[in-house]
């Protein structure tokens, strides 16, 4: 599905990423773990276009249409009622607006926000303002699902909630996703590989696993699988033997 | 009694007890009435200006020229904000004039329109023109330059172009920051409307200040300030109300 080939990527200096290679399978789920300045974010901004690498190719089985990109913010627009958020991508792709806007409903409900369509983003709680976001994305029906740290700004009770529920989405559609998160724990609950980038500047990926715990599952027993400790462990001792922070954060 | 309630009482109350000092110590002597009137003449002036008539010629006259220049001030501003936005070239060309603009005391141009346009209605729009102009211009200006990446990159990755970029980005935004200074460019433009008057005209609240000024009225004086605060009041109420309308997302 997505094929990441000898990309560096710099801000003017020292290169942060240098010469990754990633590749995901269709129907995977990925994570990239790496310390605060590796380059995590700027491999997702490559892969949907808001950034140009210094070297390296991107190769995609899928239109840059059919990606999907659920931000660390939630960056609605806060001028917009909550159903014209989420309509917003349909209508950019030429969707009727009433064709639309059944689409936006039937988001909304399976997203438990039901009547809150005419409300406006500065109205929602966090929790509530996050569930408008994957709305607006998975109303796309994206192929590919990149995510940057979705919910690091939610309460864990939310946090745990909103992950489950779209985790029981991917599993049931089969949607390809490629995760950024600081949370190691979230990064082995919910993915089939995880991939460990070195500290930058240069980073590099220093270490890749791969997760057999059987799916559909739960994010909060998948912690008791016997094997979730010890690669808890394993990835804490790679992190942790990374060098402390100097580089450029991005 | 709400709390509102009670703080306009208070208010009011206020007001009359300053009010009735007023009068009192004019009355009595310990204000001379030559500088300071009491409210009763005050009151009075400002009742024969409205009751005869008098007052409306004048009054439009400013309405005018203050409103001109609010709409004109207003296309300038954020056409030019706009534009320098956007390109490079004209933010250089641009940037150095406003700023310089920005510096100085406008109202300073007066006496320079009113020789450049004469003493009618041009010299004045002008004035509430430039006054509004370079307050709208850093607005969208730096509105636009300062504008949230996030939704920007939003839209972007939802495949919107620059069309659904201005559509649903720039131009909210840019709706936001002028709704945001629109009371002050209302407060502008009647300033540059009623300085323009008060240098050389021969009609406009301004006029009539200078004429009140040259002859000592000090009543008529106090009166016409008191109307254009009123008008100026008026006005605000009006610009507050279209700011909720237009910017409802933000009073919720």
């Amino acid at each position: 599905m997505l094929r990441v080939r000898g990309l560096t990527v710099g801000y003017g200096g020292e290169p942060v990423l240098d010469g990754i290679d990633l590749d995901l399978e269709s129907g995977h789920f990925a994570s990239l773990i790496g310390p605060s300045g590796s380059g995590k974010t700027s491999i997702l901004r490559v892969v949907t276009n808001l950034l140009q690498p210094e070297h390296g190719a991107i190769e995609l089985d899928v239109n840059t249409r059919e990606i999907g990109f659920l931000f660390q913010d939630d960056a609605l627009l806060p001028w917009r009622t909550v159903r014209q958020n989420v309509t917003l991508g349909l209508r950019i792709r030429g969707a009727a607006s009433g064709d639309a806007d059944t689409q936006a409903e039937h988001w909304l409900t399976r997203l438990g926000l039901e009547g809150f369509g005419d409300r406006y983003p500065g109205q929602l709680s966090g929790g509530q303002r996050k569930r408008v976001a994957i709305a607006q994305v998975l109303a796309l029906r994206p192929k590919l699902l990149l995510m940057d740290e979705p919910f690091a700004s939610l309460d864990a009770i939310v946090r745990t909630r909103i992950t489950q529920e779209l985790l029981d989405w991917v599993e049931r559609e089969h949607l390809t996703v490629l995760l950024v998160t600081h949370d190691l724990e979230e990064a082995i609950g919910v993915s089939d590989e995880v991939h460990v980038l070195s500290h930058g500047p240069r980073a590099t990926i220093r270490a890749r696993h791969s997760i057999d715990i059987p799916r559909p599952r739960n994010v909060l027993q998948v912690r008791r699988h016997p094997d979730f400790g010890p690669l808890l462990q394993t990835l804490w001792d790679e992190l942790a033997d990374e060098p402390p922070e100097k580089g450029t954060a991005t | 009694m709400s709390a509102d309630q009670t703080r306009a009482v208070r208010r009011a109350l206020a007001l009359l007890v300053l009010l009735a000092a007023w009068e009192t110590l004019s009355r009595i002597g310990w204000l001379d009435p030559f500088y300071v009137p009491p409210p009763s003449r005050v009151g009075g002036v400002v009742f024969d200006l409205v009751a005869t008539g008098d007052l409306w010629p004048h009054l439009g006259a400013t309405a005018l020229a203050a409103f001109a220049g609010l709409l004109v001030g207003l296309v300038l501003g954020i056409g030019l904000g706009f534009a320098a936005a956007l390109s490079p070239l004209v933010a250089d060309l641009l940037e150095p004039v406003m700023i310089l603009l920005n510096a100085i005391p406008r109202v300073i141009l007066a006496p320079l329109f009113v020789i450049w346009l004469g003493i009618g209605l041009a010299s004045k729009l002008a004035l509430a023109t430039i006054l509004v102009t370079v307050l709208i211009f850093f607005a969208v200006y730096n509105g636009i330059k300062e504008v949230d990446r996030r939704l920007v990159e939003r839209i972007q990755t939802l495949g919107g172009g620059q069309t659904v970029l201005a559509r649903e980005v720039y131009i909210p935004s840019v709706t936001a920051w002028v709704m945001g200074n629109f009371k002050v460019a209302v407060g502008f433009a009647f300033t540059g409307a009623v300085v323009g008057e008060f240098v050389a005209s021969s009609r406009g609240l301004g006029y009539l200040l200078q004429f009140a000024q040259s002859t000592y009225n000090a009543a008529l004086t106090i009166a016409l300030i008191l109307i254009i605060m009123t008008f100026v009041l008026v006005l605000f109420a009006v610009a507050e109300r279209l700011e909720r309308r237009l910017l409802a997302w933000r009073y919720l």
